[in-house]
C-alpha cells in the first residue's frame, strides 16, 4: 500500500486510535526495537563503555570515586605474569577447542542430516548441552572431575585401569585440567555449531554430490572437493560463534579449575574476575577485559561481512 | 549472588523483646558466617525524620545448608576492607562494645581497622577457629593417636599413612584457588616464621623463612598427597576427610558437625589439633577460619538503628555461640558467653551438642591465642585481599609442588606481584608501608 | 557406445508400492530412448537406478552386456545431466568441465586438451573461466553437456534438462541436443514429462505409469497406436477421445473428426451424434468441444479442425461425428487395453 492511502484511511476515519497509531509502521518499528535498543545499550554499551573508562583509571570496587592514570594501569597489567599465562590460554583454548569442534560439528552435521530411525532422539541428545546455562553444564561437570567423588575414576577403578580409592586427579594435573577446560568448551559450542553444520550440509543441493558420484570421484574427493568448500562459509560462521563463546568465557575455567592447578588454565576472563571484582582492583580488572576487544572486533568485522555478502553461491 | 540470603527484619519497628530478639539471633547466629554482612537501614513511608516504623535490610551469607554453602565460601572470607572508603565509621559501635565487653582481640581489631587511615570500616563480632581435623584411627596406625603437633610430624605420619593404604588414605592440605588453602598456606608460613607483611603494612614475603614453608609444601606434596590438592574447592578437604580419603586436613568444626549428624562413626573419628609447629622458636599460629564483620553502607539511611542492631547482637553473644554449634567465638573477652564456653566444665570442656568424648573440643579452648586475622602481623587492607581474592600464595606453593619453580624463585616471582599490588593500593591512600 | 539393458528392475522406498514395479526395457547402441510419464511414474528413479544413485530392490542392469549391478556410478561409464545441471557453484566452467578427468586421475595436459575439445563442439570455449552463475540457463546446459562428454562415456543419461529453460530457449535447446546426441552418436536415455520433448527427441519412446512400463515404440507408434487407454490419452494434446460403443472403447485423435449437420449413415467411417458445446479459435486450429452420446450416456469430446476447413456448424447446433475407420482404435472396457476391432 502506498504512503498516501494509508493517510487517507486514517483522515476518513477521523479517530485517531491506538490500534491505528500501531498499524503505523514509523510507530511500530520502533516501538518493537526499543526493547532490544534498551537492552543493548543498558546491559551491553554502557558496561563497555564502563570498562574503557575503568581501564584507563584507578578505580576499585570500594569507591565510587576514581583518577585517570593513563596507560599506567595497562602497564602493570602487561607487567602481570598471570596475565600473560592467561592471554595465552586464551588464545591456545580457544583455538585447540574450536579446532576440535570444527572436526566433530562436521562429523554431526552428517549425522544430524542422515536419515536414520530415532534420528530426533539423537538431535535431540546433541543439542542437549547447548540449551543448558554454562554454570550449570560446568557444575555437572565438575563434579564429573570431583578428585573424590568422579564416576570416571569409578569406572576406571571397576575395570582396575586405576586401584579403587587412588583417583586420577582430572583437574589437578596441568595436561589433564587443560584438557579438561578445552574439552567443556568444545563440547558446550559444538551443538550450535553442529547445528549451523547441519543446515549449511542440507542447503547443499544433494545432486551435487550425486553428480560429482556419477563423475566419478569418491568419497573423499566428494568430501574435500565439493562438500567442504560449500560448506566453508558456514562453517566460517560456526567457528566465529565458538571463537566468541570460547574467548569470552569464565564460567568454565572459573567451575571447574578456578584458574588452577597454579595458574595453568587462567584465562582473561577468569583473571579479569579475581583481580576486579573478587581483588577490587577494578581498573586492572577492566584492562585485562580490554586486551579480549580486538579479538571480538576482528571477529564481528567477519561475521558483518559475511552477513552482508549474499553472493555466497 | 548465589547464595546471599536478603534477611528484611523489622526488628526495631517493634519494641523487641528477649524472645523476639533470641529467635531472630539465632536464625542470624546460624546464618551469621557471612563476611562481610552488609547492613542498609532505611525507612519505609514517611519522612525520614517522622520515626515511623523501620526496617532493618540485612544482606549476608546463608549458612543453612553448610555443606552446600561451603562452595561460596570465596564470597565471604576475604576481608571486607576493599569497601572501606564507602561504609559508615563504626568507631562508636566498638568503642561502646569494648566498653561493656573488654577490647577486641588484636585480629578481630586488625580485621575492622585500618590503621593507616585510623578508621573503624566495620564491626566484627565473632571469628570461627581453624584447628587441625584427624581421622584418628589412621594416625593411631603410624603411633600418632593424639594428633601431630609440629608440620614435620603431619608429613611423617600422613606420608606413612599414604604408602601403608596404598594412597588410598592421603595428606589433606590443599594447593589450590580457594580460601581453606589459602589460610593453610599463611598458617605454614607463620610458623615458619614468615608473613606478608609486617605491622606496618611493609611487604615482607621474602624471606628464608618463607622459602622454607615452601620447600616443606613441596615435600608433602610429593610424599604424602597426589595432584587433587590442586583442584579442590573449599568442599574438597571436608568431603576427603569425611569420606576417608584423607587423614588430615585444617579446617572450622563445620565438617565435623555435619558428619556428626549424617556419619556419626565418622565424627567419632575425628579428632582436633592445635597449630602445627614449624621453625623452632616461633609460635605457631592459625588463620581464623571465618570472621564476623557487619558493614554499614553509606547510602543506608537509618545508620542508627543498624548500630542499635550490632550493639544488640553483642549483648547475646551467648546466643549465637550456642546457636552456632560452638563454630564462632566472640571477639571480645568479656562478653555473656565468655565462662559458659572456656569456663571449667563450660561448653568446650563439655560439648553440648554430644561429641564423644564429650572433651574433643577442649583443643579450643585457647583459639583466642593462636588464633590471627589473614595479612598477620598486620592488618586486613584491600592489599591483603586481593592477595587472597587472587590465591597468590597457593599459586605460589603450587609453583614449587608442581615442580615449575624453585622455592626460591616461586617466592621471588610472587613478591614481585604482592609490591605490585601494594603499590597500587599505597596510590590510592589505603594501605600504609613503604616497601 | 553400449547397449543399455533393464530386466525386470524394481524398487521400492520402504513401504508403500513400488515406485519401479518389474520394467524390462533396453536401450540400443547410439539409440535415443525417451522415457516419457507423469510424475511419480518411477522414470526418474529409473535413470537413477541405471545411473547407480539407487539401488534396485529386484531385477537387473546391464551395460555393454555386463551387469552392473553392485558397481558404484563411477564404474559405469555413464555421464549424467541433472534437471538443475548441477554444476559446481565455487569452480569455473573450466573446472566443471575437467572435474571427471580429474576423479580419473588424467595429468594436466590431457585434459586441457579435452576441455578445449568439448566445450568446442558445444561452443562454450568463451565462457571457460566464468562460475556458473554468471551463466544464463542455455550455457549452462551445454557446460553439464561439456561436462557429460567429456570422459567420453558409454551412456549419456538425461533427466529433464529442459525444464528450466523458458519456453522460448526450449525449442532451440531441443534442436542443440537432438544434433549433438547425432553428431556424438553416444546411446542416450533421456527423461521427461514432456510429451513434444518425447516426440520430438526420441528415436523411441518408453512410456511409464505407476511403476510400469505402458508401452515402447517410436514416436508414430506411440501416438497412432496406443498400446492402451493410459497411452492414449497421456501423448498428444489434446489427448486421444475415448467414446464407449459396443462394450469396448473407440478412440480417435481429435484431429482425425470430421463434423457434418448429418452425416447419415456411412461404411467406411463411425458416425457419433453430438451437440457443440464451443468453439475456440486458436489460430491455425480451432477447437470444437462436443458432448457425444455413447452406451454410458454423454461423453465430452474435442474435435482439432484447421481453421482454412469450412465448418458448418456453430455453438449448441446438433452435429454428426465422423471418424474414418482406419483412424479408430479400439480398447478393452476393462483392462484398457489395445482390442482388435
Amino acid at each position: 500500500m502506498s504512503e498516501p492511502a494509508a493517510r487517507r484511511t486514517v483522515i476518513i476515519d477521523e479517530t485517531v486510535r491506538v490500534h491505528h497509531l500501531l498499524d503505523r509502521e514509523e510507530v511500530l518499528g520502533p516501538l518493537m526495537l526499543a526493547p532490544l535498543l534498551i537492552y543493548l545499550v543498558a546491559l551491553v554499551g554502557l558496561p563497555l563503555l564502563f570498562v574503557f573508562i575503568y581501564s584507563f583509571s584507578d578505580a576499585t570496587t570500594g569507591s565510587d570515586t576514581f583518577n585517570f592514570v593513563g596507560l599506567e594501569t595497562f602497564q602493570k597489567t602487561i607487567a602481570d605474569p598471570v596475565f600473560q599465562v592467561a592471554l595465552r590460554n586464551t588464545v591456545v583454548f580457544t583455538v585447540i577447542a574450536q579446532a576440535v569442534v570444527i572436526v566433530l560439528a562436521t562429523i554431526l552435521g552428517f549425522v544430524l542430516s542422515a536419515n536414520f530411525r530415532g534420528k530426533w532422539f539423537v538431535r535431540f541428545l546433541i543439542l542437549l548441552p547447548w540449551t543448558t546455562p554454562v554454570a550449570l553444564s560446568a557444575l555437572a561437570w565438575l563434579w564429573m572431575l570431583d578428585s573424590l567423588f568422579s564416576p570416571f575414576n569409578w569406572i576406571l577403578g571397576q575395570v582396575h585401569l586405576i586401584d579403587q580409592g587412588t583417583p586420577v586427579a582430572w583437574l589437578g594435573q596441568d595436561s589433564l585440567a587443560v584438557a579438561s577446560v578445552v574439552a567443556l568448551q568444545a563440547w558446550r559450542t559444538l551443538p550450535l555449531a553442529a547445528v549451523i553444520l547441519m543446515a549449511g550440509l542440507t542447503s547443499i543441493p544433494p545432486e551435487l554430490n550425486e553428480q560429482a558420484e556419477v563423475d566419478g570421484a569418491g568419497f573423499w574427493r566428494r568430501f574435500f572437493d565439493i562438500t567442504m568448500p560449500l560448506l566453508a562459509p558456514i562453517m566460517m560462521v560456526a567457528i566465529l560463534f565458538g571463537i566468541v563463546a570460547t574467548f569470552t568465557d569464565m564460567a568454565a575455567v572459573y567451575i571447574l579449575t578456578r584458574g588452577g592447578p597454579g595458574d595453568a588454565t587462567q584465562v582473561l576472563g577468569s583473571w579479569s574476575f579475581y583481580t576486579g571484582i573478587q581483588g577490587g582492583s577494578l581498573a586492572q580488572g577492566a584492562a585485562i577485559g580490554i586486551f579480549m576487544f580486538p579479538v571480538l572486533l576482528g571477529v564481528c568485522i567477519l561475521m558483518l561481512r559475511r552477513a552482508s555478502r549474499t553472493d555466497a553461491f | 549472588m548465589p547464595g546471599v540470603d536478603k534477611v528484611g527484619a523489622d526488628l526495631l519497628a517493634r519494641k523487641v523483646t528477649r524472645r523476639d530478639f533470641v529467635k531472630t539471633g539465632s536464625l542470624l547466629a546460624l546464618g551469621a558466617t557471612s563476611f562481610p554482612t552488609i547492613l542498609a537501614a532505611c525507612s519505609t513511608g514517611g519522612s525520614p525524620s517522622k520515626s515511623g516504623p523501620k526496617t532493618l535490610k540485612i544482606l549476608q551469607w546463608s549458612h543453612f545448608v553448610p555443606d552446600y554453602d561451603k562452595w561460596f565460601d570465596p564470597w565471604v572470607k576475604a576481608p571486607p576492607s576493599q569497601y572501606e572508603q564507602s561504609t559508615v565509621d563504626m568507631s562508636d559501635v566498638v568503642k561502646q562494645v569494648e566498653k561493656k565487653y573488654g577490647k577486641q582481640l588484636d585480629f578481630a581489631r586488625l580485621t575492622n581497622f585500618n590503621p593507616h587511615t585510623n578508621r573503624y570500616f566495620g564491626f566484627t563480632y565473632s571469628f570461627a577457629p581453624d584447628p587441625g581435623d584427624y581421622r584418628q584411627s589412621f594416625f593411631q596406625q603410624v603411633g600418632m593417636a593424639n594428633g601431630p603437633t609440629s608440620w614435620e610430624e603431619m608429613l611423617t605420619a600422613t606420608a606413612q599413612i599414604k604408602s601403608k593404604t596404598k594412597g588410598a588414605v592421603r595428606g589433606g592440605i590443599g594447593f589450590s584457588p580457594e580460601p581453606d588453602s589459602n589460610m593453610a598456606a599463611r598458617a605454614l608460613i607463620w610458623s615458619f616464621g614468615g608473613s606478608e607483611q609486617d605491622a606496618d603494612s611493609n611487604v615482607t614475603i621474602n624471606s628464608d623463612a618463607v622459602v622454607g614453608a615452601v620447600d616443606y609444601m613441596a615435600r608433602l606434596f610429593k610424599q604424602a598427597e597426589t595432584a587433587e590438592v590442586f583442584s579442590w574447592n573449599a568442599a574438597s578437604n571436608n568431603q576427603g576427610l569425611v569420606a576417608g580419603s584423607l587423614s588430615f586436613i585444617l579446617n572450622s568444626i563445620s565438617a565435623y558437625r555435619t558428619a556428626q549428624a549424617s556419619k556419626p562413626d565418622v565424627a567419632k573419628d575425628i579428632f582436633f589439633s592445635k597449630p602445627l609447629s614449624g621453625a623452632s622458636g616461633v609460635k605457631p599460629l592459625a588463620s581464623e577460619h571465618v570472621i564476623q564483620t557487619y558493614i554499614i553502607p553509606k547510602f543506608s539511611k537509618s545508620q542508627d538503628v543498624a548500630k542499635e542492631f550490632l550493639l544488640y547482637l553483642a549483648d547475646h553473644a551467648s546466643d549465637f555461640v550456642y546457636q552456632s554449634k560452638l563454630y564462632e567465638f566472640p571477639v571480645n573477652p568479656n562478653t555473656n558467653a565468655q565462662d559458659k564456653l572456656y569456663g571449667q566444665g563450660g561448653w568446650l570442656d563439655s560439648d553440648p551438642y554430644k561429641s564423644d568424648p564429650a572433651s574433643k573440643l577442649q583443643v579450643l579452648k585457647d583459639a583466642t591465642t593462636w588464633s590471627v586475622n589473614v595479612g598477620y602481623p598486620g592488618p586486613a587492607s584491600p592489599a591483603i585481599g586481593e592477595i587472597f581474592d587472587k590465591n597468590l600464595l597457593p599459586s605460589m606453593m603450587a609453583a614449587a609442588a608442581r615442580g615449575q619453580k624453585s622455592p626460591k624463585q616461586a617466592v621471588a616471582d610472587t613478591e614481585t606481584q604482592i609490591k605490585a599490588i601494594f603499590a597500587s593500593w599505597r596510590q590510592k591512600g589505603l594501605v600504609g608501608g613503604t616497601k | 557406445m553400449a547397449e543399455v539393458e533393464v530386466r525386470d528392475i524394481r524398487k521400492s522406498f520402504g513401504g508403500g508400492s513400488a515406485a519401479v514395479d518389474g520394467i524390462s526395457l533396453t536401450c540400443g547402441n547410439g539409440e535415443y530412448l525417451v522415457l516419457l510419464g507423469p510424475s511419480g511414474c518411477g522414470k526418474t528413479t529409473l535413470l537413477r537406478m541405471i545411473a547407480g544413485l539407487e539401488h534396485p530392490t529386484g531385477g537387473d542392469i546391464l551395460i555393454g552386456g555386463r551387469s552392473v549391478r553392485g558397481l558404484p556410478p563411477r564404474a559405469r561409464k555413464i555421464a549424467m545431466v541433472f534437471q538443475s545441471y548441477a554444476l559446481y557453484p565455487h569452480k569455473k566452467v573450466e573446472q566443471n568441465i575437467s572435474f571427471p578427468l580429474e576423479a580419473q586421475g588424467m595429468s594436466r595436459e590431457e585434459r586441457i586438451e579435452k576441455v578445449k575439445w568439448a566445450s568446442g563442439l558445444l561452443g562454450i570455449g568463451h565462457l571457460l573461466q566464468r562460475k556458473p552463475r554468471q551463466l544464463s540457463g542455455g550455457e549452462r546446459q551445454r557446460v553439464a553437456l561439456a561436462r557429460a562428454l567429456v570422459r567420453e562415456p558409454q551412456v549419456f543419461l538425461l533427466d529433464e534438462p529442459l525444464s528450466n529453460l523458458d519456453a522460448k530457449l526450449r525449442a532451440s535447446a531441443r534442436l542443440e541436443l537432438k544434433q549433438f546426441q547425432q553428431r556424438v552418436g553416444i546411446s542416450t536415455i533421456y527423461v521427461t514429462h514432456d510429451q513434444v520433448e518425447a516426440m520430438g527427441l526420441g528415436d523411441r519412446i518408453a512410456v511409464l505409469n505407476q511403476g510400469r512400463l505402458q508401452q515402447v515404440g517410436t514416436p508414430e507408434e506411440i501416438y497412432h497406436r496406443p498400446a492402451n487407454t493410459f497411452v492414449a490419452t497421456f501423448v498428444g494434446s489434446p489427448p486421444m477421445n475415448l467414446v464407449s460403443r459396443d462394450g469396448k472403447l473407440v478412440g480417435f485423435r481429435p484431429e482425425n473428426i470430421e463434423l457434418e449437420k448429418t452425416a447419415g449413415s456411412r461404411d467406411d467411417a463411425a458416425v457419433f451424434h453430438s451437440r457443440v458445446l464451443r468453439i475456440e479459435n486458436l489460430g491455425a486450429d480451432r477447437y470444437v468441444y462436443l458432448r457425444v452420446q455413447d452406451d454410458k450416456g454423454d461423453t465430452n469430446i474435442i474435435a482439432k479442425l484447421p481453421i482454412d476447413h469450412p465448418l458448418h456448424v456453430a455453438a449448441d447446433d446438433d452435429a454428426d461425428v465422423i471418424v474414418r475407420k482406419r483412424h479408430l482404435r479400439m480398447f478393452d472396457r476393462d483392462s484398457g487395453e489395445e482390442t482388435a476391432a
